[in-house]
């Protein structure tokens, strides 16, 4: 299969935050304290060799980059300080500009202003449409039940609308990822049951992350704790995605408390406001040699998180203190931010929410395929007479 | 022929420079060019890419045009481009002059007034060099070497061969530096004591050279010529003339500590000799940890009582040394990295991970395990009561051994720059533990094989095909698992992750400058580059010469380099400070020099 060059692809990785790839001259340190390379997943000292020399179409049906989890050995390692885990969180940038079909995610991660600015229009376009609606029919005195500024069966209509909107873009992206990594990139046959077999590595992978914990085994530091803190934060937005797509009106409704429901909003709430604090005041101290480079996507990921969770609650607590019209333009604003922000999700960093398990899963097929492939050639000697 | 080169020769001046060079102001330099005798047109080009031929054809036509100075930091590069252009002009192409201001080092602080002059002599076709001569000042025909490593040695005996007066001074109690620990030489795998002991001999046994052991210059001042030198000698405690080394002081000396010479690998007494062959061949004693002279002569001094010859003597104090010399020379040589700060080795952590001097000496025929190559054993400390790590001789052999090249070389954290020997030492390694140790895995970890030298890259072939695992990779770890050491690292040629058990580890550690250098240069006035190395005039052009005048380097001090190279740089300096003194001219600061002291001097041999 031929592969073209792209000699400019180093050039065009630059503003996805990869700077010194140039640097690097093949030590394999990095490859070498990662712990998880493997055999068949010998990353990054490949994926840099490849980035060099600019093989664009063959980094686009690699997984490694999926696979790793950016715990900073490699950079801390190298002795060229080439910083190939940098290299491989900007890989992960521009693959999910790949995958993505319409191109936003690209100009998205290639212009701060340009993501602002949608995210502006986004928020000031849902702003106006919910007020419209709110003083079309509803009382701003008014939080739940009947005459409700924003009623719970309207909100419940207009949050699965956004889901839908977000799942389309999803899943066409993770197709597509698939069709790159499995048809283009696999030059080897896999057999249709590797994928029933290795099915739950999907939810596993999605619900454990237990990779990353891996990442931590040969750290001292007793507070290096971002696989704990991810999960909890991973763990608390798909709570509150469900509850807010589900039981949005059991949620809304009543100043008393729906404890059934309730309780998972609080635990969601706390993993959501303990991560959003951790990572923005990781990113500022730059203690850990992930958070030392931030990418402007990355601080308008964690900007709008912590606008989201904190009117979240400030509209929680009015609306339980009896200040319902402060509750609902606090609800407003929360809508004004959740909008962008779930329609930016498959267009930035934030999709590795899909893209990730579907990358182990896709990965562990692939090695069993690869596996298989192996032994079929081994069994048939090679007989010269 | 004198009326000819009085002849107005009509010069054009190029400035092929781009802007990016450093603290040069090209259009000042253009400015004063245009001022020049002869000068006719001044230009400033600034092209990277050749300049259009037929332009430069007009100009020459145009201005009728006899003589071209290019001018800029790589001036050859244009000059096919200029001689094309003057050869259809139909001038004369001998008379293109380059004004190099690389090469003749316009750098520094007075980087303009020396580009001037470079410039204003190339305009009056003198070499550069024939005007920029420092001098006048008259010179001692004494020379002091600093180091007595090879690179002392063998200037040392070039000069005092061709008579004139040496002083040799050397820090430690035997002169031999780091060439006297080695084993073997690459790539002719000569023995290295058998070339070196013999220079050591000589030097000792010279009439015209002064060899002052265990000495530190502390003071310089004076002028090219006759600079006065302060040389501070600590006691020996050992009379050099009257002992006879019989040894009878260190077989009853209490104290045991590690050998310098062995590089830590074996013991040896407070009161010793280097190694046997030393220069001179006498007995000595390290203060720092004799009991005598630690409890001020109320313990031991049983060595004393002992001698035959009664030649210690544990009173002495130092004393320093006045003289007065001409030329000075550097040759102090180089230290290996502390490996222990590079932690993932593990060197200092696990007992078999070595570094390449310590491996050098254990399979030195004279050193501590008689040349076997052993791993090595435990043994019960009664006095510390602490189990430790030892080489003996009944020692098992190991049965695979890892060697580690680039530890702290080339690397941003440590040495950026490459130490320019392990490859070849670590080649040579892995030829002499195969050649000692049967059965053994040698397995070779490098990122790019740097066999430069003659014989260098046959040396590394024949290597390869004795069997020797040599993986294109770097390992970065060293680890222990059930006392198993395990080296990982990455085969990049055959794409595989690699796990090898190993019996020993050899790092090939980075060099760099002793730590006296800096204060020598600050002493001195020498400038030292970025990485602490003593920095030369000028890489291409003199490169055994410093800015201050009669003030030579030679051998690694100036930068890491193999024994050949050493041992060249080291005659070619003894050339310079012989030439110096026979030459009548004198010899003064090159830095120190004028512009108009440049012009001047260019005027006198332009008329001639």
């Amino acid at each position: 299969m031929p592969v073209r060059v792209n000699p400019m692809f180093i050039d065009d990785l630059y503003h996805f935050g990869a700077e010194d790839v140039q640097l690097c001259y093949q030590c394999g340190d990095c490859s070498t304290v990662c712990s998880h390379a493997d055999d068949v997943y010998k990353f990054p000292r490949k994926s840099m060799r490849l980035l060099q020399m600019g093989l664009e179409q063959k980094l686009e049906t690699t997984l490694e980059p999926w696979l790793c989890y950016y715990c900073g050995q490699c950079s801390e390692q190298c002795p060229r300080e080439a910083d190939p885990g940098e290299t491989m969180m900007s890989l992960r940038r521009w693959l999910i500009s790949r995958y993505d079909f319409t191109g936003i995610a690209r100009q998205f991660f290639k212009s701060r202003i340009t993501e602002i600015f949608a995210i502006t229009i986004i928020a000031l376009l849902t702003g106006t449409f919910l007020l419209f609606y709110g003083f079309s029919g509803g009382n701003i005195h008014i939080y739940d039940g009947d005459g409700a500024f924003l009623p719970s069966p309207f909100i419940h209509k207009f949050d699965l609308s956004v889901g839908a909107i977000l799942a389309v873009f999803l899943v066409i992206n993770a197709i597509h990822m698939w069709y790159l990594v499995m048809v283009k990139g696999t030059l080897f046959a896999i057999p249709w049951w590797l994928y029933i077999k290795e099915l739950y590595q999907l939810p596993w992978h999605f619900l454990t992350q237990k990779r990353y914990s891996e990442c931590e085994r040969k750290r001292e530091h007793t507070f290096y704790m971002p696989w704990m803190i991810h999960l909890g934060l991973m763990l608390g937005y798909v709570t509150m995605l469900i509850l807010v797509m589900v039981y949005i009106e059991e949620l809304q409704a009543g100043p008393e408390i729906h404890w059934q429901v309730h309780i998972f909003g609080y635990l969601a709430t706390i993993g959501l406001i303990i991560g959003t604090i951790y990572f923005i005041r990781s990113r500022f101290k730059k203690h850990y040699i992930q958070y030392k480079k931030s990418h402007g996507t990355d601080w308008v990921f964690v900007v709008l998180l912590f606008i989201i969770v904190i009117t979240g609650i400030s509209q929680h607590v009015f609306h339980r203190t009896g200040l319902l019209e402060a509750a609902n333009i606090t609800y407003v604003v929360h809508l004004m931010s959740v909008v962008p922000w779930l329609l930016r999700m498959p267009f930035s960093k934030w999709s590795h929410l899909i893209y990730r398990p579907l990358a182990m899963y896709l990965a562990a097929i692939r090695r069993d395929a690869l596996v298989r492939q192996v032994s079929i050639l081994n069994s048939y000697p090679v007989v010269i007479k | 022929m004198l009326t000819k080169n009085k002849e107005i020769m009509r010069t054009g001046v190029f400035f092929c420079q781009t802007g990016d060079n450093r603290n040069l102001n090209i259009d000042a330099i253009a400015k004063y060019s245009a001022n020049l005798p002869e000068v006719e047109t001044v230009q400033i080009l600034r092209l990277k890419p050749l300049p259009d031929l037929r332009f430069l054809r007009d100009q020459i036509t145009n201005h009728s045009l006899g003589r071209i100075v290019i001018a800029g930091d790589i001036p050859g590069y244009y000059k096919p481009v200029f001689t094309r252009a003057m050869a259809m002009a139909g001038g004369n192409t001998d008379e293109i002059r380059l004004a190099s201001f690389q090469e003749h080092g316009a750098i520094g602080e007075n980087a303009m007034d020396r580009a001037k002059a470079i410039v204003a002599c190339a305009t009056m076709g003198v070499p550069f060099p024939l005007a920029a001569v420092p001098g006048g000042n008259p010179v001692n025909h004494t020379t002091l070497i600093i180091g007595g490593g090879i690179a002392g040695i063998q200037s040392a005996l070039e000069i005092a061969n061709a008579g004139k007066q040496v002083f040799l001074v050397e820090q430690t109690g035997t002169i031999g530096g780091h060439m006297a620990m080695f084993d073997k030489t690459f790539p002719t795998l000569d023995c290295a004591a058998c070339i070196l002991t013999p220079k050591m001999v000589s030097v000792g046994q010279h009439e015209m050279i002064r060899l002052l052991t265990r000495s530190r210059v502390v003071a310089v001042s004076g002028k090219p010529g006759s600079y006065r030198v302060k040389i501070r000698q600590s006691a020996r405690y050992v009379d050099i003339k009257s002992c006879v080394a019989c040894n009878q002081c260190t077989e009853v000396c209490p104290v045991k500590v590690k050998s310098e010479f062995d590089a830590g690998i074996s013991l040896r007494k407070a009161i010793y000799i280097p190694f046997p062959q030393a220069v001179p061949n006498a007995y000595l004693v390290d203060e720092k940890n004799c009991t005598y002279i630690l409890s001020d002569g109320k313990k031991c001094g049983v060595c004393m009582k002992k001698c035959p010859k009664e030649c210690i003597n544990l009173n002495e104090t130092d004393h320093t040394i006045d003289i007065e010399v001409g030329n000075i020379i550097l040759a102090t040589g180089y230290e290996l990295l502390d490996v222990s700060k590079i932690e993932q080795y593990g060197y200092g952590i696990f007992p078999n991970v070595l570094t390449s001097i310590e491996f050098e000496r254990l399979t030195n025929a004279s050193g501590t395990t008689g040349g076997r190559i052993v791993t090595k054993t435990k043994r019960f400390n009664k006095k510390t009561e602490k189990e430790e790590w030892i080489f003996s001789p009944e020692g098992v052999p190991p049965r695979s051994v890892a060697l580690i090249h680039c530890v702290g070389s080339r690397n941003k954290k440590y040495n950026p720059y490459c130490s320019r020997v392990c490859c070849m030492y670590s080649l040579k390694f892995a030829h002499l533990i195969k050649e000692k140790v049967p059965n053994v895995n040698v397995y070779e970890f490098y990122i790019d094989m740097r066999a430069f030298g003659k014989g260098y890259e046959e040396f590394a072939e024949r290597i390869k095909q004795e069997g020797t695992f040599i993986i294109r990779g770097h390992s970065a770890s060293v680890e222990m698992n059930n006392d198993q050491m395990v080296v990982k690292g990455e085969d990049i040629f055959n794409d595989k992750l690699v796990e090898f058990k190993v019996d020993m580890v050899i790092l090939a550690v980075g060099l760099i400058p002793t730590p006296g250098t800096e204060e020598l240069s600050r002493m001195l006035g020498i400038q030292r580059d970025s990485d602490g190395w003593f920095s030369e005039l000028d890489y291409n052009g003199s490169p055994t010469d410093t800015d201050k005048g009669g003030i030579y380097v030679a051998g690694m001090c100036q930068a890491p380099k193999d024994i050949p190279d050493t041992v060249a740089q080291a005659s070619a300096v003894a050339a310079g400070v012989l030439g110096s003194l026979t030459s009548g001219k004198g010899i003064g600061h090159m830095s120190s020099l004028t512009l108009s002291e440049i012009e001047a001097k260019a005027k006198t041999l332009h008329t001639v």
